[in-house]
């Protein structure tokens, strides 16, 4: 994963890791607001996003002398956020339900074009937030891996210890589950065609 | 992964098209899915489909819907919890501690209390709870109980700590909270009386408890309850059918109490009848050879003089005691200088403990002869192993508590930690800190409506008193093996240098200024941490809307119909 658009805090970075507690703060102040937002994505509730944004950044600061300059910071710093909150997920009670759920072997409906078509029309980003939340932890994570963080398969793969070639499967099921979520309260039936 | 073979009569499936939109298909099946979907208008349509539900999850999520929370607005380092067992071991050292300090000192004392008339109360309850505002204490409350109710208190804390940290349960808590103390059976306080000159007039009959608060108080009439007096100089001439409670320089009790009197004064002179025992922690105390007291006497003085007669025991710490009158029961005391005069009586035990033995005249009548302990105050010089045993065991006492604490308050220790980096910010609160609380908490206890405060205050001193050696420890583990953020490491640093505070404390003549080093330091430090907790944290420099993770709004790769 790279940083499109965003200039990396090489000089900070390196001052941080001098030891430097101002550069640390600006590092911290510049990258805090994204982290918890992907926390929030990822983390049932508003406490545990603070909590694990926190963690993260002490994880940071402990790893930072560890961390290879010549690649991306940002994207160093997602795949350690990834990391932090799918194993606090996974610590979680539950969680082995829900596993179950994401990887069986199920097969999906094939949807229906034109009906997918209308309920992504029809929802507001809120609705689809308030979807996410009550996704399986697998799903939520995978989709918040990939289209907050811009993650690659590979490091999905790796951050949820699955092969490369099943994260595709993870993302169209937590897919299918989101529109499952969104569709339960609309007339819209989403699938239906195999 | 399924990817259908695509054939001119087939649908591809929704997992090739997935793929093909995220740019996961090689450049031969992607060519061939791009074809398709040029002459297969429903692939098509799922395509896109399947692009506008990207660029939706895309947006859904980094749309800012709510502030960045406060809280996180600054750094702070917290403690990682981990190795959850050891919750298990510290309990059950924390069990056996309590249990030690229990047999090995609160229990021979609640013997000796128990000796000495008091009966089932136990010391907290004697000196805080007894009767001052919730009748229903005494019995409620052992020690244990106390003991077994903080531990639990805690473990609930700790169980509950992020739904405390909701501002809403923190005030259910505190609303529980008051509703337990509002529910338990209060004393009838009937009676609040204050000003410069302060009396129950002869001839005068209250009935509940009376608060007085005055330069002088005089009691000459009937108060059927309690006496809570607070003054200068306090006169008890009339009767009070309960207790007597008093704060004052100076106090006299002429007249009949039928209850308990615990005084706190300078001095205290009783020449009336006393129904029951006299606890009392004072300077000067005299019982006059008119003085009864019906049941026992714990005294802490300086110079007590007993002309009067007590039913029961006595137990008695002081520098000089004369005894000239009749003891009931018998005599435990520590001291440097007990004399016995010929008009003495005693009809139990006689024990003295202290550097010299006692006079006593040929003419007093003993029961059994007196019993003398030498006991020679320790000096810096006189250290046996015996003291640096009990150093060390302290030590590992010191440490163990700070680990039950960083345990307990992960963040808050860290915080502490850190403020004390800030010396001259920490020795300037702490010199404030260590001197002005205790004062002012004393100040709240002389009002009537702040003793409560002023007694938890106090409580609350002791307990951030003992944690400063665990802080300044911390510290001093932080300067010698580098700053963690992990707990075991930190925990370390911690019992390092708490190990190394105590030698240098142990020195003799530098110890005592090392400890008051370490006492204004810790507490400083601990005040900053809770004086920065209390104080409202804005969001400063923080961007109002993020750019996103990394960049683009929309996942770059996303894209529809071709590579």
């Amino acid at each position: 994963m790279s940083a499109p658009g965003k200039t990396e805090p090489t000089d900070l970075v390196v001052r941080a890791r001098t030891g430097d507690a101002e550069a640390w703060g600006d590092l911290y102040r510049e990258f805090a607001p994204a982290i918890f937002r992907f926390c929030r994505r990822a983390m049932p509730t508003h406490e545990d996003a603070e909590d694990a944004t926190m963690e993260i950044f002490m994880k940071l600061r402990d790893k930072l002398s560890q961390f290879d300059h010549t690649r991306s910071f940002s994207a160093w710093l997602y795949k350690v956020a990834a990391n932090h909150c799918w194993d606090m997920l996974r610590r979680r009670k539950g969680r082995q339900n829900k596993e179950t759920e994401d990887v069986d072997d199920i097969p999906l409906e094939h949807p229906d074009p034109n009906q997918l078509e209308r309920l992504i029309e029809e929802r507001s980003n809120e609705e689809v937030r308030k979807a996410l939340g009550k996704l399986g932890v697998r799903a939520r994570m995978a989709l918040v891996m990939r289209y907050y963080s811009d993650m690659s398969y590979d490091e999905i793969a790796d951050a949820l210890g699955v092969r490369r070639a099943f994260v595709g499967v993870v993302l169209l099921r937590a897919r299918h589950e989101l529109r499952q979520v969104l569709g339960e309260n609309s007339a819209l039936a989403v699938g239906g065609t195999r | 992964m399924s990817e259908t073979e695509m054939t001119p009569n087939k649908h591809l499936d929704e997992m090739t098209l997935l793929l093909y939109v995220e740019r996961q298909l090689d450049r031969e099946r992607a060519q061939e899915v791009s074809l398709h979907t040029q002459t297969c208008t429903r692939c098509m349509t799922l395509l896109r489909a399947l692009d506008r539900e990207s660029r939706l999850l895309t947006r859904a999520m980094l749309e800012q819907d709510e502030p960045f929370p406060a809280r996180l607005t600054e750094f702070r380092m917290a403690v990682k919890r981990s190795m959850q067992w050891i919750w298990g071991l510290v309990f059950g050292l924390a069990v056996l501690g309590v249990y030690a300090l229990y047999a090995g000192y609160i229990e021979p004392w609640e013997k000796q209390l128990d000796q000495a008339g008091f009966g089932s109360t136990n010391l907290l309850s004697l000196l805080v709870f007894q009767g001052a505002f919730w009748k229903g204490w005494q019995s409620m409350f052992t020690l244990f109980e106390v003991l077994a109710l903080a531990v639990l208190a805690g473990s609930a804390a700790y169980a509950f700590r992020k739904y405390i940290r909701r501002g809403s349960a923190l005030a259910m808590v505190f609303a529980s909270l008051g509703l337990l103390l509002a529910t338990m059976p209060a004393a009838s306080a009937s009676e609040f009386r204050k000003g410069e000159s302060v009396s129950v007039g002869k001839g005068e009959n209250i009935i509940g408890d009376v608060f007085i608060t005055g330069d002088h108080v005089r009691v000459d009439g009937t108060v059927d309850g309690d006496v809570f007096a607070f003054g200068h100089q306090l006169d008890v001439a009339g009767h009070v059918t309960g207790d007597v409670f008093c704060f004052a320089q100076s106090t006299r009790i002429s007249g009949r109490v039928d209850g308990n009197i615990r005084a706190f004064t300078n001095n205290i002179t009783i020449s009336g009848d006393i129904g029951r025992n006299v606890l009392s922690m004072n300077e000067v105390l005299n019982l006059d050879p008119n003085g009864k007291i019906g049941h026992s006497l714990t005294v802490f003085g300086q110079t007590v003089t007993l002309d009067g007669k007590i039913g029961r025991d006595v137990v008695a710490f002081f520098d000089q005691i004369t005894l000239s009158g009749f003891i009931g029961g018998s005599l435990q005391s520590k001291g440097k200088s007990l004399t016995i005069s010929p008009t003495a009586e005693i009809d139990g035990k006689t024990e003295l403990e202290g550097p010299k033995p006692a006079t006593v005249s040929p003419e007093a009548k003993l029961a059994s002869p007196l019993q003398f302990t030498k006991h020679q105050p320790h000096s810096d010089r006189d250290r046996g192993v015996g003291y640096y045993i009990w150093r060390l065991i302290w030590t590992a006492a010191f440490v163990l508590l700070g680990l039950v604490i960083y345990g307990l308050f992960p963040r808050f220790a860290v915080d502490t930690v850190e403020a004390g980096e800030h010396y001259g910010a920490a020795f300037g609160l702490g010199v404030l800190v260590t001197f002005g609380l205790p004062i002012a908490a004393i100040i709240a206890c002389v009002t009537i409506v702040g003793l409560l405060l002023g007694l938890s205050t106090l409580f609350l001193y002791v307990i951030v008193f003992l944690c400063t050696e665990i802080v300044v420890g911390t510290i001093v583990g932080q300067w010698l093996l580098g700053r963690t953020s992990d707990y075991w490491p930190l925990v370390a640093r911690m019992a390092l240098g708490v190990l190394l505070v105590r030698i240098v404390t142990s020195i003799p003549f530098i110890g005592f200024w090392a400890i008051l080093a370490v006492v204004l330091w810790g507490m400083g430090a601990i005040s900053l941490a809770v004086y920065r907790r209390l104080q409202p944290v804005v969001a400063p420099n923080i961007p109002s809307v993020p750019a996103g993770p990394v960049g683009s709004p929309l996942p770059p790769n996303t894209t529809v119909g071709g590579m």
